[in-house]
């Protein structure tokens, strides 16, 4: 079995439990055994780097030294927002040495930053290491019928300099993912846009209107859910609909699911474990149109855009 | 040369440049920022003008701004920017240097992000992780408006999606030591 070492973060012990226990079992059946990092710390979000500077590298440093006490080459995080500090964390200490030490110094009895574990997001990690061709071989309960906007949001694939993956315009990754799982990925504007991210509780109004206008996109591009790879974008978009619904004035009526939860579901794990009674937006609508395959139409419309970030992909 | 002049007494730009690793001239005004970004509309100065009254050297007004505190730093305006200026790194550099010049924006909305802030990270020196459930109770409590989301409150508990209790980090010791330092480091910097 191959070893990956993970950093849960902080929601996977709250909003995010369902993305959690999916990704185990994900990795589990794709041969890949999760070893956390031991007694990790909040990554500090949002809120370190808005504050202060020494404190956004500290909070994320110690998880990346505690990270090379575990002898693997590669750390994969689930949140979007985990991902981005770490990852800038970590560019910035292996840039400038001088402030690595400096940093490090307010950590010292954890040890010393070495630099040598590699960071991906979990989504990066499935698409990258893990590869489409093992995530078909796993699938036995096609998700052919269903039709998914991928959301993407901002921190996983933006800035380019920071995640080194995928399009930041017009990601394809997901899309690929859960194609290799029967469903069909629709053509989505907005995958992208922010969610409003952190305003959730400090200035809602922000929230409402940003997630109002992706779930407006995703219901016209004929999707019945939404799928998405952040703790923090699932929450928005879900917790968060039905105040969308009232401040837009529209219906939206679409689930989001996290993109392991649909692996799950598609590898024929056992329904009740992938934990969709934590969705508020219910999802049984939605996964009823798994196997209700439409005819297909004569030539496959792909927008110039979608054609274009494909091959920039590749 | 004018423009010369002005940046040898632009203080402000010269901060800016310095904190950000960004080089603000290189900005032409084109305005892609504002079209980008998703918050631009709440802002009392969009990107575009944040950048042109840094050049002018207009430090008050940059710094009391509500823009770099409604920055949610998605960086979708540098992806577009054409003259691939780090625009979320300026917001950034700007608002520390705000808080460390303590230019207090005290508008409802900056009070309540600043406040939620706060709160975080209260909240990560006492458990070393985030507490959702006591963030947002303590929001409530200290923005005064102590009904707020409590429509989702009930769902939120319910479903499990908000859990009662936080798992706290063993060496909490070792994340207020951090805390208290980085402190230190950060008085010395400025």
């Amino acid at each position: 079995m191959k070893k990956l070492t993970y950093f849960p973060g902080c929601s996977a012990h709250g909003t995010s439990e369902e993305f959690e226990k999916t990704v185990r079992m994900v990795m589990q059946r794709l041969g890949v055994q999760l070893e956390d990092i031991p007694d990790w710390n909040c990554c500090g979000a949002t809120s370190a780097h808005t504050m202060s500077e020494s404190l956004a590298y500290a909070l994320p440093l110690r998880n990346l030294v505690l990270a090379e006490k575990l002898d693997n080459t590669t750390m994969a995080i689930p949140c979007a927002s985990c991902y981005q500090r770490m990852k800038v964390t970590k560019i910035h200490m292996d840039e400038n040495p001088e402030l690595a030490k400096e940093i490090n110094s307010t950590i010292i009895e954890e040890g010393t930053y070495q630099g040598k574990v590699a960071i991906k997001s979990m989504l990066q990690y499935c698409y990258e290491d893990v590869g489409l061709e093992a995530i078909k071989a796993q699938v036995t309960k096609s998700l052919a019928g269903m039709k998914l906007a991928c959301y993407y949001g901002c921190l996983l694939t933006r800035p380019k300099a920071v995640t080194q993956f995928d399009s930041p315009e017009y990601p394809m990754s997901m899309d690929h993912i859960v194609e290799a799982l029967g469903a069909k990925a629709t053509d989505f504007d907005y995958k992208t846009e922010c969610c409003g991210a952190s305003f959730s509780i400090s200035n809602s109004e922000v929230v409402l209107t940003l997630t109002s206008k992706i779930l407006e996109m995703a219901k016209e591009s004929g999707a019945h859910a939404i799928v998405v790879a952040c703790p923090l974008c699932q929450s928005n978009l879900d917790m968060r609909q039905p105040g969308a619904e009232k401040h837009s004035g529209k219906k939206f009526d679409l689930p989001i699911f996290y993109f392991t939860q649909l692996m799950a579901l598609a590898f024929g794990m056992p329904e009740k474990d992938l934990m969709f009674n934590k969705n508020i937006i219910p999802v049984e609508k939605a996964l009823a149109n798994i196997g209700k395959i439409e005819p297909e139409p004569e030539k496959s419309k792909k927008t110039k855009k979608a054609v274009e970030a494909e091959s920039e992909v590749a | 040369m004018i423009t010369l002049g002005l940046q040898e007494k632009n203080t402000l730009l010269a901060e800016v440049n310095k904190r950000s690793g960004a080089n603000v001239l290189e900005c032409y005004q084109c305005g892609k920022c504002v079209s980008t970004c998703p918050v631009s509309q709440y802002m009392d100065f969009p990107p575009r003008e944040i950048m042109q009254l840094i050049k002018l050297g207009q430090k008050e007004t940059v710094y009391m701004a509500n823009s770099t505190w409604f920055c949610l730093t998605c960086s979708a305006c540098s992806g577009r920017c054409p003259r691939q200026i780090e625009i979320p790194a300026v917001m950034e550099a700007i608002r520390h240097i705000a808080i460390e010049e303590n230019y207090v924006n005290n508008t409802k909305k900056v009070k309540s992000i600043r406040k939620f802030h706060n709160i975080f990270l209260d909240m990560i020196k006492l458990y070393g992780r985030s507490y959702e459930l006591r963030l947002m109770a303590e929001h409530n409590i200290r923005t005064r408006d102590l009904f707020k989301d409590m429509n989702l409150a009930p769902v939120a508990l319910l479903k499990g999606k908000i859990p009662l209790l936080v798992k706290p980090v063993k060496s909490i010791k070792a994340i207020r030591r951090m805390f208290k330092l980085a402190d230190k480091l950060e008085k010395k910097h400025q």
